[in-house]
């Protein structure tokens, strides 16, 4: 891997209070000239996890792009606040937009292929990265969009269950909710506190993509096998209803934990968004 | 010419075994420090794993679907003998430079 690294908790508040969010700006050696690329990982996951480990990073670097990872709140090297309102997607994306001025991203500007931000979001981070692109059409230029899903997963999580099943073992009949607590309890590192606080923040602000759609173009990607993803389809054609370009590419026999590591999705991504 | 035999790393958080998902290096290719190598998958994620050599890929282990357990072959490379020991040296012949005083001098301090 090439580059300088600067990393560190965000400290510039955009709501009164610190997000905590660590944020890592990675240039590249030689530099493409391209607008900066915002990371955006999935639950349970973090930048090292989901970008660093898989490849993504090193790969982006050397296509000669500037990256930005931010671990989400209660992920990572972020630090997991103890109010729910930190964990609020709308909260989030306030944060993103800041974080990516700070980082020194410009407005759009017609023939400054500098200007502007890419994005690219796994699984939540897609999510985030919809919503992203829907509302900050002046910055977003075009979005890579992983493993993503018309529903959000976590809004059906059962949070009761999975308290109490913290609490005394009581097990959890919901097979998608036992799933994901696991996932979230396999990582040492993960704050699971954090992560239910962040679960109860999505179900009060659910995930409605019809409601905002990104105008700008966009790639969808998923495993074959990716159950999470099946709805690929269908945020494809609400992007392209709303007029954006919106393409779609599947990695056979990769499943929702393996797509993401898979070299024709990164070089679909970096083609996609090398313009 | 030698040859270079890497194992699977220790991949952390206490994993004993990964499975392959795609070999990105070709028996016969050469390959710089660092280039990706193989994607791998463990019972908690899936990761890239970069060469920590430059050389000639002589043979991989695993094909795809395949567990490897940590330790155990993963790929073999062929490097100029004069850079084989990069990975480990062997000590020079020699008399040492160092002593090491065995015995404590008690008029000392």
């Amino acid at each position: 891997m090439s580059g300088r690294h600067t990393g560190g908790q965000h400290s510039h508040t955009v709501e009164g209070t610190d997000p905590q969010l660590y944020v890592q700006v990675h240039d590249p050696a030689s530099d493409a000239g391209l607008r900066p690329v915002l990371l955006l990982h999935g639950f349970s996951s973090s930048s090292k996890l989901n970008w660093e480990d898989t490849g993504w990073v090193a790969a982006l670097l050397e296509a000669g792009r500037r990256v930005i990872t931010v671990d989400l709140p209660g992920h990572g090297r972020s630090g997991a606040p103890e109010d729910r309102d930190s964990y609020a997607p709308s909260r989030i994306r306030a944060d993103l937009l800041q974080i990516a001025f700070d980082a020194g991203v410009r407005p759009l500007q017609d023939g400054d292929p500098s200007s502007g931000l890419d994005v690219v979001g796994y699984s939540m981070g897609s999510r985030l990265a919809w919503e992203f692109g829907a509302t900050q059409p002046e910055i977003v230029h075009r979005l890579v969009l992983g493993g993503p899903n018309i529903a959000d997963p976590l809004a059906a999580f059962d949070l009761v269950a999975a308290q109490d099943y913290l609490a005394d073992g009581t097990p959890i009949a919901d097979e998608s909710t036992a799933g994901l607590l696991k996932m979230a309890q396999l990582l040492p590192s993960n704050n699971i506190f954090a992560l239910l606080s962040l679960i109860e923040a999505i179900k009060a602000e659910p995930y409605d993509p019809a409601e905002a759609v990104p105008h700008m173009p966009m790639l969808l990607v998923a495993g074959e096998k990716d159950d999470r993803a099946a709805t690929m389809p269908q945020l494809a054609e609400l992007g392209i209803k709303a007029g954006s370009m919106a393409e779609q590419l599947v990695l056979p026999g990769r499943n929702h934990t393996n797509a993401i590591t898979s070299r024709a999705f990164k070089q679909g991504a970096i083609n996609f968004l090398a313009v | 010419m030698a040859e270079i035999s890497f194992p699977l790393p220790d991949l952390g958080e206490g994993l004993i075994e990964a499975t392959v998902l795609e070999w990105l290096v070709s028996e016969g290719q050469q390959v710089e420090r660092n280039q990706p190598l193989v994607e791998v998958e463990t019972s908690k994620s899936a990761v890239e794993l970069p060469s920590p050599q430059a050389g000639k890929v002589v043979r991989t282990f695993g094909r795809p679907g395949d567990r490897i357990n940590v330790g155990e072959p993963l790929i073999v490379f062929e490097v100029p003998d004069d850079t084989a020991g990069i990975v480990g040296t062997v000590p020079k012949d020699e008399a040492p430079k160092r002593r090491v005083r065995l015995s404590a001098v008690l008029d000392e301090d």
